[in-house]
């Protein structure tokens, strides 16, 4: 018998997999943009209590990365990297959701329906009075 | 029974197959396939890789506005078994979806009108680019060039000059015949 496996499969996939781990899983674009920019959020994130866990205690926190940083310094400089800019980027337009991923199955919301004819109801009757 | 939709593909996913990751603030992601799973693993977009749906609904390549497609709804009442509305519910079915298929069709049509007046005006843009790049190419190989007519002067050579040294020039072996 000779060889059966292809060679040359390796291409370092181990770290990769490693990274989709779930317990390496890192925050969704989703979550940092409805969740994290919220300015009473992040104000919260900024102004983290000592962290003995955290690298840099989590005083140094990166809010569109959802990334610590050692020192001040590091973090200004992370600002101004090509990878924050990118992220920013992608910040920009609305995330991708559980509840447009239904839409475009053509799967529609039956309470939403109503709650627009509700709102919708109101009005008219103010007009009368 | 739920039939749920894929998070990353929006197809179908009917109980029993697929599987689902539940994030750690309590979103269930369902997955039709592990392609769709490990996409979703990647951090991928959705809206941004072609095969979706998400895609080809942002990209208006499909309807987003119509009647047909207001009929399939997450419905949170149950409703008690009643056979004539199951029968009804059916024959409903049937003829919306015979609709929608003959929506769709028109939409595709329309599409492929404009797309295709946009190709045509293309491969019209380039045929004109490509005729004028081969006339350009044609220049250069011009026939009455000096330098090809002084190099013909040198090597003309007299008819009547035959030696009878070199074999074959003249007197070849055996092909005069008088």
């Amino acid at each position: 018998m000779g060889r059966l496996r292809r060679s040359r499969t390796h291409h370092a996939i181990r770290d990769v997999h490693r990274a989709a781990r779930t317990r390496a899983r890192t925050k969704d674009l989703d979550q940092i943009q409805l969740i994290d920019l919220d300015p009473k959020n992040r104000a919260k994130l900024e102004a983290q209590p000592l962290d003995f866990d955290k690298p840099g205690l989590a005083q140094h926190y990166c809010v569109e990365c959802a990334k610590y940083f050692e020192t001040d310094a590091a973090l200004h400089s992370h600002w101004k990297s090509k990878v924050h800019k990118r992220r920013c980027k992608q910040l920009e337009v609305p995330a991708y959701t559980i509840e447009e991923s239904e839409r475009a199955a053509g799967l529609g919301r039956e309470g939403k329906r109503t709650s627009t004819t509700v709102t919708s109801v109101p009005t008219p009757v103010k007009q009368d009075v | 029974m739920r039939i749920e939709k894929c998070y990353f593909c929006s197809k179908s996913v009917y109980p029993g197959h697929g599987s689902a990751f539940v994030r750690n603030d309590a979103k269930v992601f369902r997955f039709c396939t592990s392609k769709c799973h490990k996409n979703f693993k990647m951090k991928r977009n959705p809206r941004k890789v072609r095969w979706t749906k998400a895609f080809r609904k942002a990209a208006g390549k499909e309807m987003t506005i119509d009647s047909t497609i207001e009929f399939e709804k997450r419905r949170n009442v149950p409703v008690r078994y009643d056979r004539e509305l199951v029968a009804t519910t059916i024959k409903a079915m049937k003829r919306v979806a015979e609709i929608k298929q003959r929506r769709e069709h028109a939409f595709w049509k329309n599409r492929m009108l404009a797309s295709k007046e946009k190709l045509r005006t293309h491969r019209k843009k380039k045929l004109e680019a490509a005729k004028k790049a081969s006339v350009k190419l044609v220049e250069p190989m011009a026939l009455d060039s000096p330098e090809k007519e002084r190099i013909r002067k040198k090597i003309r050579v007299p008819a009547k000059s035959r030696s009878a040294l070199i074999p074959g020039e003249g007197r070849s072996m055996g092909m005069e015949i008088d």
